[in-house]
């Protein structure tokens, strides 16, 4: 029989080469789905290029954690696909003093992306299965996230405004608290479309107390109709 | 080899047919119908609709794969009948209950949407229909065994199956009104069973082990009424995701054939679609309704005193803020959202249209609080009528007739693709134009969906019923506006005043929305709030009101041409041709989801012909064919199995689109159809030995088939707003005398395989099952494409295919 001490052994030798297949398939995620697509924020980049993917998806997806395509997390959620998470963090334009609001924390992976570029984030998730898993996956590494298992539809008013809210589930309507507790001059960004799609995203954005809207294609637009002899 | 049927043989008295036999095999066949509707259904509830077309084909290939068994051990089974013709209908009805539990089994449940994203759920679903194949295979074994041991009495054997399986469909209807589809399996059980132990023979040796078997099934059916098994719905099903808000409670919740009705509260469901961002107040909580595990919409409550009622601040509100509406049409009116919304804006005489009986109870009485007991307020009448049928049979006219959203929040990946959706197609709305008030208007909204397809094939269907109206200039009719989220248009009958047209400045101005189609409209006013990434949805709006609409048809990715009541498919955009491009631009893992409701018809069709020729005919191979009549076998089995099929198939679509509701049509059809070619069969004897008699009956299906692709549904929409028994009048005279003569060819050919070709015939029952496999899912796809008309004329060709064999009938015979 061999003993506990070969596992370790064995354990120990196989983990650095498997974090370096990790780092090698975030490199390549990151040159390939993302920066290729046009998000050229290095902060962002970067954010994308240190936090781990495979830690937020289920054991089953842990396979699929760097391919470009959103994965189920259960509960009928999914962890968007990495470009969507560039490039809504990249949208909000963030900066270092930035307090970020996520409403729907799911697996926790966009938050931990906004934790490694903004000062403080802030984040609800509804599903109290999802909030558990996220809260103990998020405040151990990620100190400047603060998870709360609530309803996101109010915000979280004892730490409002903030710079930027970042709604991850696609909403059929935006809830009113939110936009009242998003800074003048404050980005929202929420998706729009089926999960499994590569969603539409739109940018809510507040000035001089008026609220717009601007749609972003977050795919290189190609146009749907094409001549007839294409 | 032994003749597959030996009709030198002829049975002793013991082998007589006897009356308890034929009611034996009746309610065997109820049974095996009404199991594969009560499938259906399950389906329906835990994952989506489309699954049904996988059940009639699962059915198809048990009934298939039991004529390979039988030519295989055919001696076996023949020599030890009255062993084996019980035990397999008992075993039948046991394994009914046994595979709705394993089903349900973590390991074994398949979802829908986890089928392109965990590769493992693909071999769940063929596990499944290995399953749900089982109980399809017993019994049809058991009815195939009848056949063959009673071949010289086939007519009479065919004619109970058909029957009994005419009843099996009237039978599930019936149990629908009263049991939850978690029972349904345990309840129809009891069937073969029954079957199984009215035939255990009397003193035979080995009926202690029939009895004790017939024991073990009642408890095992019993127990499984007692204890159904839970259903487990998808998790990504609106009711799934609903059950997990926080104090999620479970306000109602009714049965009917419609499927089952939840009503859920929630502290933190709000409904507001596509609400204004210059809304500054939170939306209350509201209670959700659910038909089949889908959304069905939102209770609003609804006082006189609450002036901020919640569909103010949307799009919703365009109809209202052009003009006052008094008189209003809500069609499909679900769970009366839009009716509150007229009542909020002082219409003073609603009708409200929903053909749902056990939705307006609830809502009238169990939900009564949660929508301020709108339904009894004087100003409001309900009807219980499908809206086309009603469209054709009042005689008032409305200020605005209201339709509900088109598509679902999120697009729902497509998964309502193959939904027959008669209220959102061209000659829906040229129904409802004579119902207008000279002043009034249509109104409807639909997601800004991406990439944009709903907006798009509205546009057209409004633009095309304008013009087919003869409007001299359409864009004068026409008003839309866009949230960041919803758009919805109206259409007048006369031309846009100046002061409506000012009335919807005003409107957009203070709540932030974006004209899209106005007259005298400005391009810098349609994006002046909400801004897209370009101007390319203008472009093709405007093309759609203008001559180059059919253009943009052409050159369009997704089909947006407008829905017809020949194909009623509002919701289905995908066009095959165009996969590569949109592969191109969102990835090939995204193109499931654009369509997965469609694709899932598709990959059910690939599936189970690879099944069916595993299962079916690969054996038959190995075992050879040896007879000399292949090429007509062949010709003459495919063929009737192809047409009956598709002219099936076909008649549940029109009659959905005549009756109004999938599962009543589904009954209707299946119980004519069944009863009339049971007649048929009964008479089938008479031909079999006629050529002349048998090629007569051949062209008459064919003729009726023709005819029927002219005038099917032109008929049907004439005598739509008939009354209900004229109707049942008209469908029984439109499917009698083709399911009659329909019901000859088989048993008939069978007949006279077994006088000359005996061999032959489990290669003849073979191709049957397989064709028809296969056809069920075939004919949606070309009727998706090509429309049901099509469909009809192929069954005709089809039908050709027995007729030369007839033609030859002489010269083959041995």
């Amino acid at each position: 029989m061999l003993s506990p001490a070969f596992y370790l052994g064995l354990f120990l030798l196989v983990a650095p080469w498997q974090e370096n297949v990790y780092k090698t398939k975030r490199e390549k995620m990151v040159s390939q789905q993302i920066e290729r697509r046009g998000v050229k924020d290095p902060v962002v980049l970067k954010a994308m290029r240190t936090v781990n993917r495979h830690e937020f998806v289920p054991a089953d997806q842990i396979k699929n954690a760097y391919e470009d395509r959103p994965l189920p997390i259960g509960y009928g959620q999914t962890i968007s696909q990495p470009y969507i998470v560039a490039y809504m963090t990249e949208v909000i334009k963030p900066q270092s003093h930035f307090k970020v609001l996520e409403i729907g924390t799911g697996s926790g992976y966009q938050a931990a992306i906004l934790s490694a570029i903004v000062k403080e984030v802030y984040t609800i998730e509804i599903v109290p299965e999802l909030g558990r898993s996220a809260t103990e996956r998020l405040t151990s590494r990620y100190k400047n996230v603060q998870v709360k298992t609530a309803d996101g539809y109010n915000g979280w008013k004892e730490h409002a405004p903030y710079d930027a809210i970042v709604v991850t589930a696609a909403a059929e309507h935006i809830p009113p608290p939110l936009i009242g507790q998003l800074k003048d001059g404050g980005k929202m960004v929420i998706p729009v479309g089926s999960s499994f799609l590569t969603q539409m995203l739109i940018l809510v954005e507040k000035k001089n107390g008026s609220t717009t809207s601007r749609n972003l294609l977050p795919v290189a637009f190609v146009p749907l109709t094409r001549k007839k002899t294409e | 080899m032994k003749a597959f049927f030996d009709m030198h043989s002829t049975p002793n008295s013991a082998d007589l047919l006897s009356t308890r036999l034929m009611l034996s095999l009746g309610i065997l066949s109820a049974a095996i119908i009404a199991f594969q509707l009560a499938l259906m259904q399950v389906l329906s509830i835990v994952q989506w609709h489309h699954f049904a077309y996988m059940v009639i084909s699962v059915a198809m290939l048990g009934f298939g794969a039991a004529g390979t068994v039988l030519a295989f051990f055919r001696q076996h089974l023949l020599n030890h009948i009255r062993w084996w013709l019980p035990l397999l209908m008992i075993s039948c009805g046991i394994s009914m209950c046994l595979v709705m539990y394993l089903s349900q089994l973590s390991f074994i449940r398949f979802d829908s949407y986890m089928l392109f994203a965990n590769y493992t759920h693909i071999g769940r679903l063929l596990l499944t229909y290995l399953l749900f194949f089982i109980p399809f295979l017993l019994g049809a074994l058991a009815i195939g065994l009848m056949f063959d041991h009673y071949v010289v009495y086939i007519g009479k054997v065919y004619f109970a199956n058909l029957c009994g399986s005419a009843v099996g469909g009237l039978l599930l209807l019936a149990l629908l009104w009263f049991l939850f589809p978690n029972r349904l399996a345990a309840v129809i059980s009891c069937l073969p069973v029954i079957a199984g132990i009215m035939i255990i023979p009397g003193k035979p040796q080995r009926t202690k082990t029939l009895r004790f078997f017939a024991l073990l099934a009642c408890i095992v059916s019993g127990f499984s009424i007692a204890f159904p098994p839970t259903l487990h719905l998808s998790q990504f099903k609106d009711l799934s995701k609903t059950l997990l808000l926080p104090e999620a409670t479970l306000k109602m919740e009714r049965t009917s054939p419609y499927g089952p009705i939840q009503a859920i509260s929630s502290p933190v469901l709000r409904y507001a679609p596509g609400m204004s961002l210059a809304a500054e107040e939170a939306v209350s909580a509201s209670t959700a309704m659910f038909i089949n595990g889908d959304w069905l919409g939102a209770v609003a409550g609804y006082n006189k005193a609450d002036t901020a009622f919640v569909l103010h601040n949307t799009s919703f509100d365009l109809p209202y803020k052009m003009a006052p509406k008094k008189t209003v049409l809500v069609l499909q009116a679900g769970t009366g959202l839009e009716v509150a919304h007229a009542l909020s804006r002082n219409a003073a005489n609603i009708v409200a249209i929903e053909p749902n009986a056990i939705l307006i109870e609830a809502l009238k009485h169990t939900l009564a609080a949660d929508n301020d007991s709108l339904y009894f307020h004087p100003a409001v009448t309900v009807r219980k009528v499908e809206p086309r049928i009603f469209l054709l049979t009042d005689t008032a006219h409305y200020d605005l007739i209201s339709l509900p959203m088109a598509g679902s929040f999120g697009g729902s990946a497509g998964l309502y693709a193959l939904h027959q959706q008669y209220l959102l197609t061209k000659e829906a709305f040229l129904h409802m134009w004579p119902r207008l008030q000279p002043a009034g208007a249509i109104s409807i909204s639909a997601w800004m969906d991406y990439p944009v397809r709903h907006p798009l094939k509205l546009a057209a269907t409004l633009a095309e019923v304008l013009e087919e109206l003869n409007i001299k200039q359409p864009q004068q009719h026409v008003a839309a506006i866009r949230s960041w989220s919803t758009i919805s248009f109206v259409i007048t009958k006369t031309a846009l005043t100046a002061t409506a047209i000012q009335n919807i400045r005003q409107f957009c101005n203070q709540w932030q929305f974006d004209p899209v189609l106005l007259p005298g409209l400005q391009p810098e006013e349609r994006a002046r709030y909400h801004l897209l990434q370009d101007s390319s949805f203008f472009q093709y709006i405007d093309a759609i009101f203008s001559r180059d609409r059919n253009a943009l048809y052409a050159s369009y990715d997704f089909n947006i041409k407008p829905a017809t009541d020949r194909r009623p498919y509002f919701a289905q955009f995908i066009r095959w041709k165009n996969l590569s491009h949109l592969a191109a631009n969102f990835g090939n893992r995204s193109i499931p989801f654009f369509e997965i409701g469609y694709l899932l018809v598709v990959i059910t069709l690939v599936q189970i012909a690879v099944v069916s020729f595993v299962l079916v005919l690969l054996p038959l191979f190995r075992r050879g064919w040896k007879g000399k009549h292949k090429g007509s076998v062949l010709l003459y089995f495919g063929g009737i199995g192809l047409g009956y099929m598709f002219v099936e198939m076909v008649f549940i679509q029109h009659l959905t689109f005549y009756f109004g509701q999938p599962v009543y049509a589904a009954a209707a059809v299946i119980t004519a159809l069944l009863l009339f070619s049971g007649a048929g069969s009964y008479m089938a004897g008479r031909f079999a030995q006629n050529k002349k008699a048998m090629m007569r009956i051949v062209m008459a299906i064919i003729v009726l088939l023709v005819i029927y692709a002219a005038v099917l549904m032109p008929l049907l929409q004439q005598t739509m707003q008939a009354v209900m028994p004229v109707k049942i009048g008209i469908v029984l005279l439109l499917t009698g005398p083709l399911a009659f003569c329909m019901g000859i060819p088989f048993p008939a050919a069978l007949s006279w395989l077994a006088r000359s070709a005996a061999s032959e015939i489990p290669w003849a029952w073979g191709l049957n099952g397989c064709v028809s496999v296969i056809s069920t899912a075939l004919a949606t796809i070309i009727t998706v494409e090509a429309g049901s008309g099509l469909v009809l004329w192929l069954a005709a060709l089809a039908y050709c295919m027995p007729l030369i064999v007839c033609s030859r009938w002489d010269q083959e015979a041995v």
